[in-house]
């Protein structure tokens, strides 16, 4: 290591077992197809509520870009029994908050609200699950409000989409995995209702969701209150899969992105990530925090301190936009810097190669790896500590990998992983061959305003 | 475009009779927080919340960029503070911390420096040790600190480049004039010019263990966690800062200000106002008229600017509290095109706010609203420690926290109406703007007088 230690460490404890304990977690399927998993927490004052779909960005087809998270703005507009806005005011006048995401694999929609309002949100969110009421004008005005999210945190932004927007484009080839996911304008314009409709009885049936509840209620009561809402819905078929598979990149590519807004040059590097699941899964997760996580870790000792090349640098897998376990294949393991303007972009990635090649050669030391699976087991207990939190990692377990007990799981397999693991998988992953970087440059001088 | 059947906000959308009832707001219960002052005086908030086996810790200090007599001298402390002591460099104290599965990180405002810390239970004592090791002996290595003046710089740099960082700079301006409140971010030249005495001496003069405020949540045995804190900071002493800041007189609202951003596709809209701090009576009517003009749920800016008109994306309207103040803040991102049109409707619903009437669903909604979320924020350890730490700063304690709901319910519509009035009205605001002047500036003229400024004037060069 480049900093030595002028001190013993305060905890220096060899032992590899960490203290695991387990989340209640009851699971349930109801004749329709619905998943519904429970987490209850006696004496906790509120619910956190999530329905996942199993729809994402890769399930959208040419033309429809954007779709998916367009779909999911529709279904706050109103529903069999609920106006326009309805469901924001139940919500809302609980004392609760709501909202909605897309993601590549699945789109979520969750309450948080006080433990009475169990009922009542399952009634909102089966009343849509049941079927919505799509208007012309409805949708034209999520249209334009999509619009301005785009502008919002793409146009309008300095390093706006970087790099989860631009990333994927680059470093897949079928049209699932790379295209657009927040949407071309004219693909978002020319949507009409009835591709809702159609977009809705493919992907929105009970049986392609689950529905996660977390929080102050009994689970037998709450299954109860579950089936009565949601159990009448009739079952439908379930799509099958998109098809996602791509070959292994065997070669770096290179692709400059030139950002007008952009007064300092960025730099997101994405390897492919090995499949959840996988021996190389865990390890190569565990090997973005022996890498980047903060002071010590080996390429901010290296890039931002020792060469002083980068000012920054950050990498998970899935980084930024999610995280080890809410995606499916492919995916990426995602590094990103910010580079100083005078240091060439080859520089910094001879030394990002450098220091991945000697971890898969040497790998990490025994204090290396401890430091990695104790802030990784913290955060987990600071992730499931919340409700919503709790909610999440259920949820995008069980309807993106099928199976909410990984919960409890995890953790054990984290504190498993060896030296030779990291260094394995490390090896065979994160090589310059299976890369993608995109240069977010500043603009050119001839180009710049004024 | 025809309007749509969207709510205004006073009426409420039909809902349907089988609809599950919903119960009362419950009430916001901690455990007794067990209050202590270590030897060297330290205010201390402990509280058992064991839901897992972790524990989080909040330690204030009057560090706050309003306390720096030398600009950037804040920030380069915050930044700075973790990068080693005397006893451990900043690596090897990253690393210890991780070991034991520990977070320690530094976060600086106007106000208050806050170190906020969390470690697996285990290795409760060892964290206090840590944190008492840095807030008594940082080291401010010559190296780091180089290395973070080039790293602020660049950051400062990265974030002048987006839009609602010169909104912001420039709405504290023109509320707060020449109070430290409404001083610029510390511009690149005086970040590089901010030198290791300067430093050292905001160091020694707000890190006393008199001003300090420190609270613990979690998986913890409060007394035993009072032993184990007196013993790790039992050489923190010293009367040294104070909370105390200069009175702060809001300036008067004088038109538009626009701020040229050629390249911008959006026009960033916000109105400002300056207002009473919290525990002021004034404070919990504010609280329900930013709720209700734009506060999260179906509020009123949302329900005409987004769902009615499709202007936005962001609506908003917020209390930012300060020691001496609340700074309220409203508006959203619009497409440039409709910035006349969007501006016309904000200002629109801050005169309906200040003249019209808010209905009694309306009001029990924000009620419900403000206590619900409170609620849900105490669910966490983590929750629990920001909420105590918070009021702490203001001088309240967890009763502030559990009173808060019934306070909030005993403020009337009138009292709303009145605030609103008071502080909210269109003619007493300040509307920034960040926008292409050449395309906007015409366009809002009509609502008040437009002074444009050119933005990046202060925009520094790249090193080297």
């Amino acid at each position: 290591m480049a900093v030595s230690s002028r001190r013993r460490p305060p905890a220096s404890d060899p032992t590899p077992a960490v203290p695991v304990r387990s989340v209640a977690i009851e699971e349930h399927r109801l004749p329709n197809g619905l998943r519904v998993v429970l987490s209850s927490e006696p004496g906790s004052a509120v619910v956190a509520l999530g329905v996942y779909y199993r729809v994402g960005f890769r399930l959208e087809p040419k033309g429809r870009t954007g779709f998916a998270h367009l779909f999911e703005h529709l279904m706050f507009q109103g529903s069999r029994h609920l106006g326009k806005m309805a469901h924001f005011q139940v919500v809302h006048d609980a004392g609760g908050v709501l909202n909605g995401y897309t993601r590549y694999d699945y789109t979520a929609y969750f309450e948080v609200l006080p433990a009475s309002a169990l009922a009542a949100a399952c009634y909102l969110e089966a009343d849509r699950m049941a079927g919505l009421d799509l208007t012309p004008a409805n949708l034209r005005n999520q249209v334009d409000v999509v619009e301005e999210e785009v502008r919002l945190n793409v146009l309008n932004q300095p390093y706006g989409g970087f790099s989860w927007l631009f990333l994927p484009q680059h470093a897949f080839q079928r049209f699932a995995n790379a295209h657009n996911a927040y949407g071309e304008f004219e693909d978002l314009e020319s949507a009409t209702v009835e591709d809702a409709s159609e977009f809705f009885t493919s992907h929105y049936a009970p049986g392609n969701a689950t529905l996660v509840v977390v929080g102050g209620f009994d689970p037998s009561e709450a299954l109860a209150t579950v089936t009565q809402h949601f159990g009448a819905i009739p079952a439908r078929p379930v799509p099958p899969p998109p098809a996602t598979d791509e070959p292994l990149p065997t070669r770096r590519r290179v692709v400059r992105h030139e950002d007008p807004m952009a007064p300092v040059p960025r730099l997101g590097v994405g390897y492919r990530m090995a499949t959840f699941g996988s021996p190389a899964h865990l390890p190569l997760t565990l090997a973005a925090d022996i890498l980047t996580d903060g002071r010590g870790s080996r390429l901010d000792e290296r890039l931002v301190r020792g060469e002083g090349v980068c000012l920054d640098v950050t990498a998970g897998p899935n980084f930024p936009i999610g995280d080890a376990f809410d995606t499916g294949d492919p995916s990426l393991w995602t590094l990103e810097a910010t580079r100083r303007p005078e240091v060439p972009t080859p520089r910094v990635l001879e030394l990002i190669d450098e220091e991945l090649e000697r971890l898969g050669r040497e790998g990490p030391s025994r204090p290396e790896l401890r430091r990695a699976q104790r802030s990784w087991l913290a955060q987990h207990w600071a992730q499931v500590d919340s409700p919503r939190g709790r909610m999440d990692r259920l949820g995008t377990l069980t309807a993106v990998h099928g199976d909410p007990h990984l919960l409890n799981l995890i953790p054990g397999q984290i504190a498993a992983v060896t030296e030779e693991q990291v260094a394995d998988s490390v090896r065979t992953w994160l090589r310059p061959e299976r890369s993608t970087v995109l240069d977010w440059v500043p603009p050119g001088p001839k180009r710049r305003p004024g | 475009m025809t309007s749509l059947p969207v709510p205004t906000g006073g009426d409420r959308p039909p809902l349907p009779a089988d609809l599950p009832a919903i119960g009362p707001v419950p009430d916001l219960r901690l455990r007794r927080p067990v209050r202590t002052q270590l030897e060297g005086g330290t205010r201390t908030t402990i509280v058992a919340h064991a839901t897992v086996p972790r524990l989080e810790l909040r330690l204030a200090v009057p560090a706050g960029s309003a306390h720096a007599s030398v600009p950037g001298s804040a920030e380069l402390l915050s930044h700075t503070l973790l990068a080693g002591t005397r006893v451990r460099d900043g690596a090897t104290l990253a690393q210890d911390l991780q070991m034991i599965g520990a977070d320690l990180h530094v976060s600086q405002d106007g106000d208050v420096l806050v170190l906020s810390g969390s470690v697996l239970s285990e290795h409760e004592q060892e964290l206090y040790e840590l944190v008492a090791e840095v807030v008594t002996g940082p080291a401010f290595p010559a190296d780091e600190l180089q290395l973070e003046r080039g790293r602020i710089a660049e950051q400062l740099r990265m974030a002048r480049a987006a839009p609602h960082f010169p909104a912001q700079e420039v709405a504290r301006a023109a509320v707060y004039g020449p109070h430290p409140y409404g001083a610029a971010t510390p511009t690149e030249s005086q970040i590089r010019r901010c030198g290791a005495a300067a430093i050292r001496s905001l160091h020694r003069a707000t890190f006393g263990a008199r001003a300090a405020q420190l609270t613990v949540v979690g998986d913890v045995d409060p007394r035993r966690t009072a032993r184990r804190l007196s013993r790790a900071f039992a050489a923190w002493d010293g009367r040294r800062g104070s909370w105390r800041l200069p009175p702060v007189h809001h300036r008067p609202a004088a038109g538009i200000t626009l701020v040229d951003r050629p390249e911008a596709v959006q026009t960033v809209c916000i109105v400002a106002a300056g207002a009473p701090p919290v525990g002021h009576p004034d404070h919990l009517p504010l609280l329900l008229a930013t709720a209700i003009l734009g506060g999260g749920g179906p509020s009123r800016l949302m329900l005409n600017i987004r769902e009615r008109h499709g202007y936005t994306y962001n609506p908003f309207a917020m209390t930012d509290s300060h020691l001496g103040d609340t700074l309220l803040l409203a508006g959203a991102d619009v497409r440039c095109e409709v910035t006349g049109p969007a501006l016309t409707e904000i200002l629109y619903e801050l005169g309906r706010l200040a003249t019209g009437e808010v209905t009694a669903a309306e009001l029990e909604g924000a009620q419900r609203y403000l206590a619900g979320t409170r609620v849900i924020a105490v669910q966490t350890q983590a929750g629990v420690a920001g909420s105590l730490a918070s009021a702490a700063l203001h001088g309240q304690d967890h009763r502030y926290l559990e009173t808060f709901a019934r306070r909030v319910r005993a403020v009337t519509a009138r009292d709303v109406r009145a605030v609103a009035a008071r502080y909210l009205a269109p003619r007493s605001v300040h509307v920034i703007l960040v926008g292409p002047a050449e395309r906007i500036a015409r366009e809002v003229a009509p609502l008040g007088v437009v002074t444009v400024r050119r933005s990046g004037a202060r925009r520094g060069r790249p090193p080297g």
